[in-house]
């Protein structure tokens, strides 16, 4: 019987009525009394010398209130990379800044050199135009391989290459690896590339920034996944307006997949400009402003070697990545390249060889961060596609070579190749759900039917691992992280015993306003309706690191519990004073406090109402109140884990792919509400199938974005989709977290990549069709070409 | 005569002094606050401000979606719409549509979601049951689709809430007559039309502005004088003639396709394609002829069905076979103040097939868009008429190759006979959608398909070619 309220129970979500009705209030949405429009004069060349700024006409024309050009920022600080990266020599990366605004230099198409503030947007876009920018436009480096060259045009001139950093993981394994696939009986090699994506998050991004010259505070209204992080970046690094003289509100956010976990400069000049106009700024981008200026994803080229026995036994993997970050370094593009690529780079597997090379490129496109999945997307890729390719060299079944390989469900807790301590899991349980579920033994007639009507079948396989609940401080500062990543919760017990909980967590779909007070209702014995939870203000969050790298529940929803237990604990104390007995001897079962081995008992609403009114409480033991807080850093990261099968259709014609059935198993460990995780794993999938059928960002040889508008980039639509068979019935609990969860939101998006090309390669094999590997996204175009380049 | 008058939400509202192009997404957020609509691209693509708008037509309430932020105020007036904010009742209880998106969590971040309540709310008003068609033109990032696709499902078969039907017997009562500001023109008739515009020839003639739209909201053009075309009766008839079916400018694609799926399923299937059910509820015949477009999808299929342009100028009008009309890119012969009044298709039998060659099906510009009617006789072509478009800088007739092929029989010999003719009739650009290499290539094999397609050999079974 599926659960009906609490833990494991499937509500239907609370947030949803005010966004069915039109209700939702997102960034746009905000309409401040006086409130005036930012418009920016962004570069059309990817890379160019600012010989001047004429904004003297602009600042002439009606309705316009100020112009900012990258001179105002100049004495202001950059927005930092979150990770220092060391290269292989010791050396720390080049970190060049990012401005606010372009200042003697812009970078990529869209870069912003200046903003106008008018009364109207109409005004703003006016005025913008009539600046005169004179940009001598210089070649630009698109090509990773052609900006390492010597020679290359600088993105940046002041660090006098191209290479951001040369990283080695782990360095002294090293030799060992080298030397084992110098050895090895059996190496498989490929060449790969991991698209680059536009997040495409359906809400523009947005800002809306408020000064108070009153008190001297500044608001910001922020299309934002962690308004924290964006508060102190903006503090600590940028503006230097102190943390308690800035709120950052992130209302309802419509999306974000990793785009929006970033500070952009727009939200530093709104706030720049409120304060010198004295009224409020908003800026909205359009959606050739985010297909530009939003930090992309993914854009890795590499080459993956295999090195294993004849038999199929794994010795060892070696890459070599070139990874694009783009003009400027984003908050988190340092990291998502290494310690979230190369750390996941042994996979599901016992591999005693692991050595992860990885150069960070600068180019002229847009920067390049952390998108749903964020590096471990692209080390599933290219062990997955490697791994396939060789069990097809040795003739070995694909899920065997697997299931071979995987490290034992009584191996754990165990320490991977790559350095990360798996702390559970059961890989070969995920693929005998997966082949339950795909009805491998029917899959020839199925092939025999689709021949039939000259198409080729093919079923392709992976599994993945991925580190999730991006948090431990220790462990990631380590890594090279410039800030700590737990996550905190306040649980505020109101006196008539219904509660606010607030969360560091930010909801943008993942459905946080009803799963949390599942978690607490659970816990308290009481109706979850009476929960309520509060995200994404700055000034009413303890604090809060956001939500992204599947971190909410596994991070901000141990904090929650921690949180509850100190309530619990409080309340037994306010139980013990109510019931005249000792708190040692306070049970605490289904709502009711009640004393062990007794029938006397107080309800959890009767405590929480004497909370308030605590007319005989002895104080100097007993404070009033039920309010408590927790801050809660994890041990290690979690290991969510899945298996994934689909099967497609080529036309060897035209080169046309159907998916025809998708099917994930996913260990996610304990779920909370199966429909959100179902809902979660849906959208995960679907910007996987995306990436690896239709899905590419092109930019030319000069810089410029080709495909920048949803006439040029193929988003998903429904008719690219069979309907998805999806399970998370195989749990293995997470160890460390009181949870036992491991987060859900990325794994679809990490999963199905490969499990899509791996697919077509098998359907061309099988067609006797003789390509090993085609690049994504798998266009007819690219699939005719390699069919008949290979005949 | 200067207000703007609709029902919005089913209360009446009057806009003086709105210039002529205030897109109704603008007015909704910015001027009345309802931020329910939402702006996910300003270019008609991603269908997060759809909304509801109902008009009369012969007396009879038509309920359309389309996207309102390429929707100017004045096409609204004498219409009724509906958003997101209206379409759960006055009492708050949710549509069928809204809590079956609730039952399937078919909502995540919620932003692109009340776009697709509308589509969904209108669909289930028309009684449609073809939901990938329905939804189409709305983009979703989070969910994958499916839970929507079973919310449409679910509820297509509750009643229509009452309030749902309001609208067409509210908008009977607006008298809202023409229309004339300072910078808008709503005329009520086609004489007026053709006067006005013969006396203001420098003015912008808009349809569904699906394509005019995107001048303002894109390329930030100014219009200093526009007429509203779209609610002049004269011009939305569809009718038997003599000559065919005359068509009426203003019929937009989705009309367009009821009237013509019947008789040239091709066809339909083109139309099907040539935007989502959002554009094609907007967008007019008459614009998509008269914007001159080298790969407006419409023209080639008209063209290779014999169609005839109906111009009118002040009183006098003139005929023209359609493939006269376009003479150069962005070129077409049409007077200052001519307008294009109707086109005529000769009643005739169905061998028409429309190829359209595009990156991805739904909602794409073609690469290439091959129209074919050819007539075989005996075995012999006795008639041909073949045309392109995204082969040259109009939407152009394949003479040479028509040339080649009449007269001979039909067989695979003179078709690849006839491919040397297409290098003589076309001359196509390399561009972002495809090089000149492929477009020839495609060209061709688009004859050979349609060789295979009307006569005894293998079937394709190719209902899309993606480039």
């Amino acid at each position: 019987m599926p659960k009906d309220h609490g833990i494991g129970a499937s509500p239907t979500r609370r947030e949803d009525v005010r966004f069915l009705t039109g209700r939702g209030k997102y960034t746009d949405d905000i309409a401040l009394h006086g409130q005036t429009y930012a418009v920016f004069a962004r570069s059309q060349v990817a890379n160019g010398v600012i010989k001047s700024i004429d904004t003297s006409e602009a600042e002439a024309m009606p309705g316009v209130l100020a112009v900012f050009t990258g001179e105002d920022f100049v004495d202001v600080g950059g927005n930092p990379a979150g990770w220092q990266i060391n290269s292989r020599d010791g050396q720390p990366m080049k970190e060049p800044k990012r401005p606010v605004l372009a200042h003697g230099k812009v970078r990529h198409v869209g870069d912003a050199y200046a903003a106008v503030i008018a009364e109207t947007e109409e005004q703003a876009r006016d005025a913008a135009e009539a600046i005169v920018a004179e940009i001598d436009e210089e070649p630009a480096v698109v090509d990773m391989g052609k900006a390492l060259a010597d020679g290359a045009p600088l993105v940046h001139d002041e660090i006098g290459t191209n290479q951001c950093f040369d990283w080695g993981w782990i360095e002294d394994n090293r030799a060992a690896t080298d030397e084992a696939i110098k050895n090895a009986p059996h190496v498989t090699t490929l060449e790969l590339v991991n698209n680059r994506l536009v997040p495409n998050a359906m809400e523009p991004r947005a800002s809306t920034a408020d000064y108070d010259p009153g008190t001297g505070e500044y608001t910001l209204y922020t299309t934002s996944q962690n308004p924290h992080l964006t508060r102190l970046l903006i503090s600590a690094f940028v503006l230097g307006i102190p943390e308690n003289k800035l709120k950052v509100v992130a209302p309802d956010v419509g999306g974000g997949f990793g785009s929006k976990i970033y500070h952009y400069g727009e939200e530093a000049l709104v706030l720049a400009a409120a304060k010198k106009i004295g009224r409020p700024v908003r800026w909205t981008a359009s959606r050739s402003e985010s297909f530009l200026t939003d930090a992309h994803g993914r854009d890795h080229v590499t080459k993956i070697e295999l090195a294993c026995e004849k038999d199929g036994t794994f010795i060892a993997f070696r890459t070599e990545t070139m990874a694009n970050v783009g003009a400027y370094l984003s908050n988190f593009s340092t990291a998502t390249p290494t310690f979230l690529h190369g750390t996941l780079m042994a996979g599901n597997y016992a591999v005693p060889n692991v050595y992860v090379n990885v150069k960070a490129v600068f180019t002229n496109t847009a920067p390049v961060d952390a998108y749903r999945g964020a590096g471990r997307p692209e080390a599933t890729y290219s062990l997955e596609r490697v791994i396939d390719m060789a069990a097809r060299e040795l003739g070995i079944d694909p899920l065997e070579i697997r299931r071979k390989n995987f490290v034992q469900p009584d191996q754990f807790p165990f320490t991977s190749a790559a350095g990360l301590e798996y702390d559970t899991g059961n890989y070969g349980a995920l693929v005998d759900k997966l082949e339950e579920m795909i009805d491998r033994d029917g899959f020839e007639a199925r092939r025999k039917a689709s021949e039939k009507n000259g198409k080729l079948r093919g079923l392709g396989v992976n599994t993945y691992i991925e580190a999730c609940g991006i948090a431990p401080s220790n462990l990631v500062g380590v890594l090279g992280s410039r800030v700590g990543l737990y996550d905190a919760a306040t649980v505020r017990v109101n006196a008539t015993g219904n509660i606010a909980v607030m969360v560091g967590a930010h909801s943008h779909g993942q459905g946080h306003e009803t799963a949390f007070p599942q978690v607490v209702a659970d816990m308290l014995g009481i109706d979850e309706n009476s929960v309520e939870i509060v995200h994404g203000d700055t000034s009413k969050i303890p604090f809060g690191m956001g939500t992204y790298g599947s971190r909410s529940l596994a991070v901000c929803g141990s904090a929650v519990v921690r949180a509850t237990e100190k309530v619990i604990n409080k309340g037994k104390k306010i139980a013990a004073h109510m019931l005249e007995a000792s708190e040692a001897d306070i049970e605490f079962t289904d709502g009711q406090f009640s004393v062990a081995g007794t029938d006397k008992s107080v309800g959890f609403g009767e405590v929480a109402l004497k909370a308030y009114i605590p007319h005989d409480f002895p104080l100097e033991d007993l404070e009033p109140g039920l309010e408590e807080t927790a801050f809660y850093d994890p041990a290690n990261f979690t290991y969510p884990a899945g298996a994934y099968a689909c099967e497609v259709e080529v036309d060897p014609e035209t080169g046309k792919v159907t998916v025809c059935s998708f099917a994930a198993a996913d260990d996610f460990g304990n779920v909370i509400n199966p429909m959100i995780v179902e809902g979660q794993v849906h959208g995960g999938l679907a910007q996987g199938i995306g990436q690896a059928l239709i899905e590419g960002t092109v930019y030319d040889e000069n810089g410029q974005l080709l495909s920048g508008t949803y006439m040029d980039y193929a988003m998903p639509r429904a008719d690219d989709f069979p309907m998805f068979k999806v399970d998370h019935s195989c749990q293995t609990p997470c160890t460390h977290n009181p949870l036992g969860v491991k987060g859900c939101g990325e794994a679809g998006a990490i999963g199905s990549p490969p499990a899509i090309v791996n697919g077509v390669i098998d359907a061309l094999q099988r067609g006797g069709i003789d390509v090993t590997h085609i690049d994504m996204p798998l266009s007819p175009g690219r699939v005719w070409q390699a069919i008949n380049g290979a005949q | 005569m200067g207000e703007i008058t609709f029902l919005l939400n089913g209360e009446p509202v009057r806009v003086d002094g709105a210039p002529a192009t205030r897109t109704l997404l603008d007015w909704l957020r910015e001027t009345r606050g309802l931020t329910g609509t939402k702006e996910g691209c300003n270019e008609g693509d991603c269908g997060a401000c759809t909304v509801m708008v109902t008009a009369l037509e012969d007396g009879t309430p038509v309920h359309r979606a389309v996207n309102a932020c390429i929707l100017f105020l004045p096409q609204l007036h004498g219409k009724a719409v509906r958003t997101v904010e209206g379409i759960a009742g006055p009492d708050g209880t949710l549509h069928p549509v809204q809590q079956a998106m609730i039952d399937h969590h078919a909502s995540q971040c919620g932003f692109c979601t009340p776009g697709f309540v509308v589509s969904m709310a209108v669909g289930h008003l028309n009684g449609r049951r073809d939901h990938d068609d329905v939804l189409a033109g709305n983009l979703c990032r989070c969910t994958g689709y499916a839970p929507i696709i079973r919310a449409a499902e679910a509820a297509r078969d509750a009643p229509v809430p009452g309030w749902m039907r309001a609208d067409g017997d509210a908008v009977a009562t607006l008298a809202a007559g023409a229309l004339e500001t300072a910078d808008a023109f709503v005329p009520d008739s086609l004489e007026r039309l053709a006067d006005w515009y013969a006396a203001h020839p420098d003015a912008v003639l808009v349809g569904g502005a699906t394509d005019v739209g995107l001048w303002v909201t894109k390329a930030l053009r100014a219009l200093d004088r526009v007429a509203f075309v779209a609610g002049v009766p004269a011009l939305r008839r569809i009718e038997e003639t003599a000559a065919g079916l005359r068509i009426g400018a203003a019929v937009t694609l989705e009309e367009l396709h009821e009237a013509l799926a019947p008789r040239h399923p091709g066809l339909g299937e083109l139309i099907r394609r040539y935007g989502s059910v959002q554009v094609r509820n907007a967008a007019t015949i008459g614009g998509n002829i008269a914007n001159g477009s080298p790969i407006g999808d419409g023209p080639p299929a008209l063209i290779a069905l014999g169609a005839t342009l109906h111009l009118r100028h002040g009183t006098e009008t003139r005929d023209m076979p359609l493939e006269d009309f376009f003479l150069d890119y962005g070129k077409q012969d049409r007077r200052p103040g001519e307008l294009v009044e109707a086109v005529t298709i000769p009643v005739q039998p169905d061998r028409l097939k429309c190829y359209k060659l595009s990156k991805r099906f739904d909602q794409d510009i073609s690469a290439v868009c091959g129209c074919f009617n050819v007539t075989v006789t005996d075995g012999r072509v006795t008639g041909a008429r073949i045309a392109f478009g995204g082969m040259a800088a109009t939407p152009k007739r394949a003479t040479a190759v028509e040339d080649a092929l009449r007269g001979q029989p039909w067989t695979a010999t003179t078709i690849a006979a006839a491919g040397p003719a297409f290098d003589a009739a076309f001359a196509p650009i390399d561009d972002m959608r495809a090089s000149a290499a492929y477009r020839l290539e495609t060209a061709r094999n688009m004859l050979t398909r349609y060789f295979l397609e009307t006569t005894d050999g293998p079937a394709t079974r190719v209902l899309e070619v993606p480039a």
